[in-house]
């Protein structure tokens, strides 16, 4: 090697790492010892050559160099829909969470030599390095630990290689062979190591003509990743060409070497690196980096150095690019180096098919797009009805006078309720994955303005006048009041949790607000609901009636004689174990009775033989005298006679109006006048303003039954337009949200797990005698990959939580079928977890959050002590699902727990699951330290301060 | 010893207070050839245990529309100004801790929120209690001497700090000497106005919150922590401060050694030997507008009247006779003094509040209702 080049490389080199060397002191002068990742090729500067056994090319030959670029397959995208998430699988940071290095790292936890498109690089495994690359701290292991290295151990790995069931649905991939796989990427040390040679081009002055300079491929990739650009930078990693410089690292090449008389390392062998990299042979004029020749034959091998023709604004243009250096692509650019390379043939044509980089990619069917009406607005006119439906993002409009669709209106994400103002001009939208509301001006049938309120809206109403409107927030347990003029939200009132549905009292003075979830209450008490009564005067909480052992209280609507509202509810018996068939089992469903004074009646709407789960709206006919309520767990609608509920109500006692009649099954007969069929699962109902016809949305058959009040009998089915395939996915949801496989047909998957998410109750199901060990119940929102499942980690697979366990424990008859099991399995797989409130995608930690994530990831106590890896927060809760899957014993089992070890829950979302530890004995998030970790058992946190605290659990809340 | 000091000023109560109502008297008429006077109140109404007060010890008190909130040593109480029936909770009723020693409504969502003395920090909406503690919340201490609201924000002012609980959010944000300029964290008062938290802070003086730019500003006494003012004016009169009170643009102070105005440019010192100040201790102050200010302390109540001509009224009551005195001063000279059979129910006051042209003051022994019928601005 000439001179010239050595120094030329040495200097880059030492550049290279000058450049790392400032980062790590950067980072120490923001933050003492913390360290940033550096990126494969700054180790790579050492770690490469046979004097340290071609670590890096070990590294570049493996699947762990290719883990990002295999989130471009199609497979990959499968296992994205799968496991409920929205985004592209790269740009995820569940799935970048195994699939990159440092995915949940902040930007400036990484230096500019670092590239998330590596995939899973040295720093993975190893720890973010830039506290450690310093030569001389390498090695000294002692000394390099200290700095941050980790040495990984088999339990380090599994975090990422345990089974997930969406993967192996998709690739049907056996277990891995941990010890297998430990020794295909094994990398040692060679015990007399030298570091790597320096790497370099050939000297710049070789040729004068040099035009154009090489870039590097990683510089191409800034755009052409990513689905617009057909994924062109995955594919190429994904193909030999990138890993050609690595190839010349293994036995064969050596013996290649060998066969044609060179002795010594191939990688420093000019006639090798010809073919095997980038521009080794080419004049490459001041190109930047050393790793370049280790990318292996780059995008600029074939299309010419880039420097010159990169810019989108040339490369959008042919001519221009072309004259910029741009090469066209021809059979010999490809036989240069292939033409009887190694004795092996070279099909040109077959070899362009196997590394094409389209631009464009092919078409891919699009699943089903159903419509799921949940919910509905009768304009004032009494004209048209608007269907809120939440998988389309759709309104539909149905003309009641001919009973059919006759429009369709766009409005944001999951749209779940819909209002119109008292004049017929606007209706309101909740969007309740979007946290906002659509103002659709009803001329135009058109989104006019958008209103951005708490999390997860649903119910929505104006006052009498139309001055306010009232907007329930499920998920942060709020009422955002707007005003209607400015279409700015003026207040947000307080809620009970979760609030759900609403209704204007007749003379408008009030609006009683349902709230699915039960107050908080002391650890093994009934739940306790509540009626939030909004006084419209003063758009203030006015009152708050307690509905006790009552929980999903979910539709409402005021009598028009003004004394009442009614409610629907389900009165669920979690306290016992699932043994207990008194008075109607385990959850059985009824009616409210809010009075005006605030009296609470409940009644039920099950009857011994027949339940009546899910009940899950009501509406009252404008003649006072009949109620229907929608069962959406058996696809019916009871009607019910007022006038007979009132006066049985009125002939109890206060006794028995307040012990007996609340879980009586021998009376709804006295007032339920008949059941009247409907399709899957009927949600929101409404009445015409006439009193002729009642609409009840059937959400998993995307159609309105129209029922004729006067015959109290289906009058029409109104399609809304959904497909009329039934996927598996859609199957399981019906499966899900049908008490049908259910004793008595008591209550549905849905009736515990409202909507795929939590009932906010604990459950004492197995039969151990006493009711006393009572566990949380968990959502199921993104739970795909998180198995084990159950507190105890007893059940290993969804289909075996939902299947066999089931049927002993919860269903009491037979299990679901295996068509049933499997469509069940993959609707509860496919649940979405909603984004992140408190960090939306994108968007930077907030410097609480920031000082949160460094206690999250914390190794020492505030004096100094070290805590051991197994009591770190980010040991048994790491990305990117923040569980390890394991049992652990963190010091909560209670006098009656059978076990110690509880299965680890992931964290993501945790912020809307309260309340917490296996068997939701915390309240809040503060509470699982504060009380319940006395010991330093779940994690070292009694060392923190109180804001240290604060700050964790705002971290805590972005995951 | 500085806890201590504070527990007895919160908690001593000594003597009893008469319980009966008492007609106004007309000051105008009773001199309408003297010097210009302040308005003096002379129409009084207690509330007492007789009442239906669940303590007589009263910490706080807080005008909400036709109703007034009762926080004492023992409960929360409302009286109903229309019906004069008193209503009240204690930890049986949901109450979440039985000493009550802040009281703030939201005027937007009319939620009142609570400061407990040891319990943390709760809301009464819709007849509801929610609770906030050191455990179960990120509030920083569970002995909230203060509470106020800033828009979504709630502040309580703490034994340890000062907490932020963003009631939107969620989040908690705890301002101690980390990240404030709050040389002793015990933080005794809070209060909101015009875009500025105003904390009192025992040994730490004022501390200023700007909203827009969340910076702090710190006023401290030049002095030091020496109980003696060396130089007039030139600032807070001591860091040992019990309350604030920012309206109109004018910062109101008391301490235990006197109180202050500060306008933005001047200050001005007020102490007992030279006003109408009945003491130099003071347990709380409110500001009614940039020229009166009523100033609780242990020996009765001072009104600075008028801050111009520095005119004075002081509110006291006998504690043999139970009687009433108003005494109207211009500096410590005095110009007037109005008897009357009822004033103050106790002269150890602990808060005031005002209601249109009325005003409330807490005292050990109960609380009184002073009726501005005729209420003026200033003098006349």
């Amino acid at each position: 090697m000439g001179g010239k080049n050595e120094v030329c490389g040495r200097i880059l080199t030492i550049l290279a790492v000058a450049a790392v060397c400032s980062a790590g002191v950067r980072a120490q002068e923001a933050d003492r010892r913390h360290p940033v990742y550096v990126g494969v090729k700054v180790c790579a500067t050492c770690h490469q050559g046979k004097g340290m056994g071609h670590q890096f090319s070990r590294w570049l030959a493996s699947k762990h160099a290719r883990a990002f670029a295999v989130l471009a397959d199609p497979q990959a995208k499968r296992i994205a829909e799968l496991s409920g998430i929205p985004q592209e699988p790269q740009e995820s940071p569940t799935c970048l969470g195994c699939h990159a290095t440092g995915a949940h790292a902040e930007d400036w936890e990484k230096d500019d030599t670092f590239s998330t498109l590596d995939g899973v690089q040295c720093e993975r495994c190893h720890g973010p390095g830039s506290e450690y690359i310093d030569a001389d701290i390498m090695a000294d292991r002692r000394a390099a630990t200290e700095a941050g290295l980790v040495m990984p151990t088999v339990r380090d790995c599994m975090g990422c290689h345990q089974v997930k069931g969406s993967h192996v649905a998709v690739h049907n991939l056996p277990a891995l062979d941990i010890e297998q796989a430990m020794s295909e990427i094994a990398h040692p040390t060679p015990e007399n190591f030298r570091f790597g040679p320096a790497r370099h081009l050939l000297d710049v002055t070789a040729s004068k003509k040099a035009e154009h300079k090489y870039i590097g491929t990683v510089t191409c990739a800034n755009c052409h990743k990513g689905p617009t650009h057909g994924y062109q930078f995955s594919k190429w990693r994904m193909s030999a060409h990138a890993r050609a410089y690595a190839t010349l690292a293994t036995a064969g090449a050596y013996d290649i070497a060998r066969e044609q008389g060179l002795e010594d390392d191939p990688q420093d062998s000019p006639d090798c690196l010809k073919c095997h990299t980038t521009a080794y042979h080419r004049p490459a004029g001041s190109t930047a980096t050393s790793d370049f020749l280790e990318e292996g034959v780059g995008c600029e091998a074939c299309h010419g150095a880039g420097s010159d023709y990169y810019p989108e604004a040339i490369m959008t243009d042919a001519r221009a690019a072309q004259a910029a250096g741009l090469k066209e692509v021809t059979r010999q650019t490809c036989l240069e180096c292939h033409e009887n390379a190694h004795g092996k043939p070279f099909d040109f044509d077959q070899a362009v098919k196997k590394i094409a980089h389209p631009t464009e990619l092919p078409e891919v069917s699009q699943a089903p797009r159903y419509k799921t009406p949940v919910n509905m607005a009768v304009s004032p006119s009494g004209d048209e009805i608007y269907v809120a439906c939440e998988a389309s993002d759709t309104i539909i409009v149905v003309d009641i006078r001919e009973l059919q669709k006759i429009a369709e209106i766009e409005v944001s994400r999951q749209p779940s309720d819909v209002t119109f103002s008292p004049d017929g001009t606007r209706a309101y939208v909740t969007n309740r994955l979007d946290d906002s509301v659509s103002v659709v001006d009803v001329s135009l049938r058109k989104v006019v303005a958008t209103i951005p309120v708490g999390d997860e809206p649903h119910g929505v109403l104006t006052d009498v006048s139309g001055k306010h409107l009232y907007v329930l927030n499920t998920s942060s347990d709020s009422i955002s009041v707007v005003d209607t003029v400015t279409l700015k939200e003026i207040k947000r009132l307080a809620a009970s949790r979760n609030p759900w549905s609403l209704s204007r009292s007749p003379d408008g003075s009030a609006i009683y607000v349902t709230n699915n979830l039960s107050r908080f209450v002391k650890f093994r008490a009934a739940s306790e609901s509540e009626v939030t009564v909004i006084d419209t005067a003063r758009a203030i909480v006015r009152d708050r009636a307690a509905v006790p052992a009552a929980n999903l209280l979910q539709g409402v609507d005021w009598h028009p004689g003004g004394d009442f509202a009614l409610i629907t509810l389900n009165r669920t018996k979690n306290l016992v174990p699932m043994t207990r068939l008194l008075q109607g089992w385990t959850i059985t469903n009824g009616l409210g009775i809010v009075w005006k004074s605030g009296r609470v009646d409940q009644v039920l709407l099950d009857e011994p033989s027949m339940c009546f789960p899910d009940p899950a709206d009501v509406a009252i006919t404008p003649d006072g005298t009949m109620a229907l309520v929608t069962s959406s767990g058996s696809n019916r609608i009871a009607v019910v006679d007022i006038q007979k509920l009132v006066s049985m109500l009125e002939a109890a006692s206060d006794y028995q109006r307040e012990h007996v009649l609340p879980n009586h099954l021998g009376k709804p007969t006295e007032f339920v006048i008949t059941h009247i069929p409907t399709m899957h699962s009927p949600r929101g109902i409404v009445i015409t303003p006439d009193g002729r016809t009642a609409f009840a949305a059937n959400a998993l058959d995307d159609s309105l039954t129209a029922v004729d009040l006067e015959k109290l009998e289906v009058a029409a089915t109104i399609d809304l337009g959904g497909p009329e395939v039934v996927t598996t996915r859609r199957l399981g949801e019906r499966v899900f949200h049908s008490a049908d496989v259910t004793f008595s047909r008591q209550f549905s998957c849905h009736s515990c797990h409202p909507d795929g998410h939590v009932d906010g109750l604990t459950y004492d199901i197995e039969p151990d005698g006493i009711g006393i060990s009572p566990v949380d119940n968990r959502t199921l929102r993104g739970i795909l990959d998180t198995a084990p499942f159950k507190w105890e980690g007893t059940n290993p697979s969804l289909q075996r939580q939902c299947g066999p366990r089931l049927a002993v424990f919860f269903t009491r008859i037979q299990p679901f079928t295996p068509e049933e099991l499997s469509a069940l399995e993959q609707y509860i797989c496919t649940i979405p977890r909603p984004p992140n409130r408190y960090r939306p995608l994108g968007a930077e930690l907030t410097d609480a959050q920031r000082r949160g994530k460094a206690m999250f990831e914390r190794s020492m106590t505030n004096d100094g002590r070290e805590i051991p890896k197994g009591q770190r927060c980010v040991t048994c809760h790491f990305p990117p699902l923040f569980t390890d899957r394991q049992r652990h014993d963190v010091g909560t089992k209670l006098q009656f727990d059978r076990e110690s070890d509880f299965d680890t829950p992931h964290l993501s979302n945790i912020y809307d699951s309260a309340p917490y530890l296996h068997n939701g004995i915390a309240e809040t998030l503060e509470e699982i330290w504060t009380r319940y970790n006395p010991n330093d058992e779940h994690g070292v946190t009694n060392d923190m301060t109180k804001d240290q605290l604060n700050d964790l659990i705002e971290y805590i809340k972005t995951l | 010893m500085k806890y201590f000091v504070c527990v007895l000023a919160i908690l001593s109560v000594s003597w009893l207070a008469p319980g009966s109502f008492c007609e106004a008297m007309n000051l105008e008429a009773a001199d309408a050839t003297g010097p210009e006077l302040p308005f003096v109140y002379t129409n009084w109404k207690h509330f007492t245990v007789k009442d239906g007060l669940p303590n007589d010890h009263v910490f706080a008190l807080k005008n909400d529309g036709t109703r007034v909130w009762v926080g004492t040593e023992d409960g929360l109480a409302c009286i109903d100004k229309l019906t004069g029936k008193i209503r009240s909770w204690n930890e049986k009723d949901g109450l979440p801790w039985r000493v009550v020693s802040a009281l703030e409504v939201n005027p937007k969502t009319g939620e009142l929120w609570i400061g407990l003395f040891g319990g943390g920090l709760a809301r009464f909406s819709g007849g509801r209690f929610d609770h906030w503690n050191q455990l179960n919340s990120g509030l920083v201490n569970d002995v909230v001497y203060g509470v106020a609201v800033e828009n979504d924000n709630i502040w309580a002012a703490t034994t340890a700090g000062a907490s932020r609980y963003n009631t939107i959010s969620g989040e908690w944000t705890i301002y101690t000497e980390k990240n404030a300029p709050m040389e002793e964290i015990w933080n005794y008062g809070v209060c909101y106005n015009d875009g500025k938290v105003h904390l009192g802070v025992w040994g730490s003086g004022v501390l200023e919150f700007d909203v827009a730019t969340e910076r702090w500003k710190d006023y401290l006494d030049p002095d030091g922590e020496m109980e003696i003012d060396l130089y007039r004016d030139d600032g807070i009169v001591h860091v040992i401060t019990t309350g604030t009170s920012y309206v109109e643009g004018i910062l109101w102070v008391s301490t235990y050694f006197g109180m202050s105005r500060y306008d933005g440019r001047n200050w001005r010192g007020y102490y007992a030997h030279e006003t109408g100040l009945p003491s130099d201790f003071g347990n709380a102050v409110k500001g009614r507008n940039g020229n009166e200010a009523w100033f609780a302390t242990d020996k009765g109540v001072g009104v600075v009247a008028d801050f111009e001509t520095d005119t004075w009224v002081t509110y006291t009551m006998d504690p043999n006779t139970h009687g009433g005195k108003a005494v109207v001063s211009r500096g410590k000279d005095v110009i007037k003094t109005v008897d009357m059979p009822k004033c103050i129910p106790h002269n150890y006051a602990l808060w005031v509040d005002f209601d249109g042209n009325d005003v409330w003051v807490g005292t050990s022994k109960g609380v009184g209702w002073a009726k501005g019928s005729g209420y003026y601005e200033r003098l006349r």
